[in-house]
Formats: structure tokens, C-alpha cells, sequence
């Protein structure tokens, strides 16, 4: 029994990390259908810029943390003027994912590169927001970060998943995903979403990296396979419906950790990509958006 | 108008009193949709376009919908996966930015009101709609924008006769009520149900000088058939 809630937890931990990237990645896609594979380099900013302010230039943490996700929305906000606005808007628009993934590759590269020539090349992390020892739960440890890497996942999954629900800018936004003709016809500003979705999950995954660096630790590139855990667990939600993200990262750490415990740790991955890879095989629909089919 | 180096629409010039219905006429493939998409602001243009003696900024569909003008276009553009009473509640958006506004508003409520027969459907993807119903939810839309101005891009494209039949009522009661209109019609004599002034246009070009009445173009388009040459 322990150890079975033992893996839950640490899968849980771990899927949490896996939802908000999937978070990230559905809420953007169903804006613009823009997959941003540079989301995990903006955790990495988050943690990397947060602890050279605090402990390397030794500013105040809350004013650290302030002027690292000011900067990351700024970055966010430039880019998407200098670039996504060129790519998707006006006569020169692109419209094909290829495209899109190739400048989102090319930001993501761009990013690592400056955060190695701006932090240098050593393990690091934001000091943990919430000290203290491991809380207990029915007999078993769970760490303070994990916790709120846990609330955060599931609050703002929650959050958005009401915003697109209840509020008629959420299903603009929605709209703009499901038609960009359509949204223009209703007189819907669909760039305005579009940057302001690309600057917000830029931001929120900065918070991301900030609250869940204690835990793992963070170097210049390892937003690369953040991003790619993300966007598995995105496209098992079928880059829809943000509650379904959640519950798709959260599903797949648990799996992931159950699979190291009681199958193989030494081949976790590959059994967990098997896993999946049938999953898709036998119940394609599990894509939504994504299968050819829709 | 040009999509490129194609020149769509090259010249197209008049204008729609207030409370009119006009029908814009002419041949598949000579530019009616472009000038309704070039009026809605959708696509780049030269030339001006004035709602209410206003002069209208080129490429800003969001623009037109605060003025009242609102399209309901060609193949309908709904938002397939999204529910019907999304679909209709987004044409609200350009005069509020607030649900409960919108669901309260007397538009939406015309709105919905139009079609009794999609009252069961509210709940229904868009996308899962016949093609009949998803026309209907089209105007709707257009419908819940509170529109002063309505244009109509071929809404009887692919529709059985009695769908066609069911969507002319509606135009005409849109128009009894105050609504100007601009229809896109190939159909000449479907476009006769609610108008007597047609618009005709011919290889790019729309002139209000060679405007006439319907059945002048109808009886011209009879003797191009028995005399072809």
C-alpha cells in the first residue's frame, strides 16, 4: 500500500509538471493553432532569471520574481509582434503547423542560447516559495513544492476551463481556434488573442519554472524536453479542452511512475511511450483535434 | 480587389439606401463573393466603402461589425465544434464583450426565435448540423450582431428547395422589419421572392449605371438563351 502511494504521489508530482506544459500548450493552440515548443525555455527563464537576481545580484525575492515574469511577458509580447504577427497576419501569412513549429523551434534555440550566455552552464533553482519539512499524507511524504506545483496545475486548469465556459471573451477566444474566418466575421480581434494567449502562458510557465526548480533544478537547456513532455500530454487532451490537459499530464506521471515501480525503472520511458503509442492505436480518437479523421 | 495577381473584382460602384433589399447577381466565378468580403472588410481593397456616410477603414472586419454591418457568408463559417448557442451568442460580441448582456439581449433572443426548429439543437455542435440547420444558425449569428446592414452571401448553395424557400421567408421578414440587405444570389429568380432592383455582376465589374430591375435582367438573360449568339 505504501508503496503504491508512494508512486502516486511522485507520479502525481510529476504529472503536474506535465499538465501546465500541456495547459500551456492547449490554450495557445486553441487560440491560434500555434504549438509554442519554446514553452518550456520560458520555465527555465523563470527559474534561471530568479536566482541570479536573488542570489547572484541579491535583490528581494517578490521583486526578483516580478521583474523576471515582467521580462519573460515583454519577451513574449516582442516576439510575437516581430515574428508570429509577420508569419500569421497579412499577405505573407502561414498558416501550415510546419511553419509555425520552425519558428517556435527557432525561439526555443534562441532562448537556450541566451540564458547559457546569461546564467552559464550549472544546475540552479529559484529559492522554494514555500519552506518547511515534507508534509505527511495518510503515511506518506509530499513536498511543499510539489504541492503547490499540484494546485497550480489543477487552479489554473480549473480557471481557464471557466474562462472559456462562462465568460463570452473565453468563447471568442475558443472561437478563434475553431475558425479564424469565423471569429473575423463576428468582428472578433483574433491577434489581439492570440498575443495576449502567447504572452500569458510565457508568463504562467515562468511561474511554473520558479515554483518546480527547487525540485528538479534547472540548466540553460532543459526547456527542450519539458516542451516535449507537454506537448504529448497536450495532444492527449486533443489540444482542446484545458481540464482534459491537466487530467492527460496527471494521468501520464501517474502512469509513468507506476510503470518504474512495478514494471522496469531502468525502462520507464520506453514502456510509457508503448503505452501510449497503443493507446493511440486503439482509441484514435484520444487526438480530437489532431486525428486526421475530425 | 485582387487575390495576388488575379484580378477578382476590378470596378464596383453604387449604393443601398437604408431599409433596401438588393440582390448582387451575376455568373459564378465574376467576383459577387469578393465584393461582399471586400465590403465586410475582410480582404484588402482599393477604393472606399461608406456605412451611413462613414467613410470604412480597409481590412477591419471588427470595424464593420460595431457599424451594424454583418455577413453571413458563403459555406456559413460557423464554429464547427462549438455549440449552436455559442455560435449564436459570438455574433453578439461586437456590440458587448459580456455573456449574461448578451443571453439577456432582445437580439439574441430574435435570434434564436428565428428558426423555432433549432431550439432543441442549442446544445448541439455546429459542426454536427445538417446543411440546412447550419444555415440557419449562419443567420442567426448574423442576426444576434443587431445588424443595420445585413449582407447575405449565397445561402441557398447546396440547400434542398424547401430549406431555400424557408431561408427567403426569413430575408423577407428581416427586411419588413427594417434590416437593408445585400444579397449574393445566382439564382436571378430566387432573388425576385423578396427584390426588384438587382445589381448584376459581369467579369469584375459592378456598375450602378447599368443597375436595372430584376425582371430586365431575367428577360435579357431568357433572350441570351433562345439566341445565344
Amino acid at each position: 500500500m505504501t508503496t503504491f502511494g508512494d508512486l502516486f504521489l511522485a507520479g502525481l508530482s510529476t504529472g503536474a509538471i506535465y499538465a501546465v506544459f500541456a495547459l500551456c500548450f492547449t490554450m495557445l493552440f486553441r487560440t491560434s493553432a500555434v504549438l509554442n515548443l519554446a514553452v518550456g525555455d520560458f520555465a527555465m527563464l523563470g527559474a534561471m532569471g530568479v536566482d541570479f537576481l536573488y542570489r547572484v545580484e541579491s535583490w528581494p525575492l517578490a521583486v526578483a520574481i516580478i521583474f523576471d515574469l515582467a521580462m519573460i511577458g515583454l519577451f513574449a509580447f516582442v516576439y510575437d509582434l516581430a515574428v508570429l504577427r509577420t508569419a500569421l497576419e497579412g499577405s505573407r501569412a502561414r498558416e501550415a503547423i510546419l511553419v509555425l513549429f520552425f519558428f517556435t523551434f527557432s525561439l526555443s534555440l534562441f532562448i537556450e542560447g541566451l540564458a547559457q550566455h546569461m546564467f552559464g552552464t550549472n544546475v540552479v533553482s529559484a529559492p522554494p516559495l514555500w519552506n518547511g519539512p515534507s508534509l505527511q499524507f495518510w503515511g506518506l511524504d509530499l513536498q511543499r513544492p510539489a504541492v503547490l506545483l499540484i494546485g497550480l496545475a489543477i487552479l489554473t486548469g480549473g480557471g481557464f476551463a471557466a474562462y472559456l465556459r462562462f465568460s463570452l471573451n473565453g468563447k471568442a477566444m475558443a472561437a478563434c481556434g475553431d475558425n479564424a474566418l469565423g471569429a473575423r466575421i463576428c468582428g472578433i480581434r483574433q491577434p489581439s488573442f492570440r498575443r495576449g494567449m502567447f504572452v500569458a502562458m510565457a508568463i504562467l510557465a515562468g511561474v511554473f519554472g520558479i515554483v518546480e526548480s527547487p525540485m528538479t533544478g534547472y540548466v540553460f537547456n532543459s526547456g527542450g524536453s519539458l516542451s516535449l513532455l507537454g506537448l504529448i500530454s497536450a495532444a492527449f487532451a486533443g489540444f482542446v479542452k484545458p481540464v482534459r490537459a491537466v487530467a492527460a499530464g496527471l494521468l501520464i506521471g501517474i502512469a509513468e511512475a507506476m510503470l518504474g515501480g512495478y514494471v522496469s525503472s531502468q525502462y520507464q520511458d520506453t514502456l510509457l511511450f508503448t503505452v501510449l503509442v497503443a493507446a493511440i492505436l486503439i482509441r484514435p480518437q484520444i487526438l480530437g483535434n489532431l486525428n486526421p479523421a475530425n | 480587389m485582387t487575390y495576388g495577381d488575379f484580378v477578382a473584382v476590378e470596378r464596383a460602384s453604387f449604393s443601398v439606401r437604408a431599409g433596401e433589399c438588393v440582390a448582387i447577381i451575376g455568373p459564378n466565378g465574376n467576383g459577387k463573393s469578393s465584393i461582399a468580403l471586400a465590403i465586410a472588410g475582410l480582404v484588402s481593397r482599393s477604393g472606399k466603402v461608406e456605412v451611413d456616410g462613414v467613410l470604412a477603414p480597409a481590412r477591419n472586419p471588427a470595424w464593420m461589425a460595431a457599424r451594424g454591418l454583418s455577413l453571413v457568408p458563403e459555406r456559413r463559417q460557423l464554429f464547427a465544434g462549438l455549440p449552436v448557442v455559442d455560435n449564436i451568442l459570438l455574433g453578439c460580441y461586437s456590440w458587448t464583450k459580456n455573456l449574461r448582456k448578451a443571453r439577456a439581449s432582445d437580439a439574441f433572443s430574435e435570434a434564436v426565435d428565428l428558426f423555432p426548429e433549432l431550439q432543441p439543437r442549442l446544445k448541439q455542435l455546429a459542426g454536427t448540423l445538417s446543411g440546412g440547420q447550419q444555415q440557419m444558425v449562419a443567420l442567426a449569428r448574423g442576426l444576434a450582431a443587431r445588424p443595420k446592414i445585413l449582407v447575405i452571401d449565397e445561402p441557398c448553395l447546396g440547400l434542398a428547395e424547401i430549406v431555400a424557400r424557408r431561408m427567403y421567408e426569413a430575408f423577407k421578414h428581416l427586411n419588413e422589419s427594417g434590416r437593408t440587405i445585400i444579397l449574393i444570389e445566382e439564382n436571378p429568380l430566387r432573388a425576385l421572392a423578396i427584390t426588384k432592383r438587382a445589381l448584376r455582376v459581369e467579369r469584375g465589374i459592378l456598375d450602378e449605371r447599368v443597375d436595372g430591375r430584376l425582371a430586365e435582367h431575367l428577360a435579357e438573360a431568357a433572350s441570351l438563351e433562345v439566341n445565344p449568339s
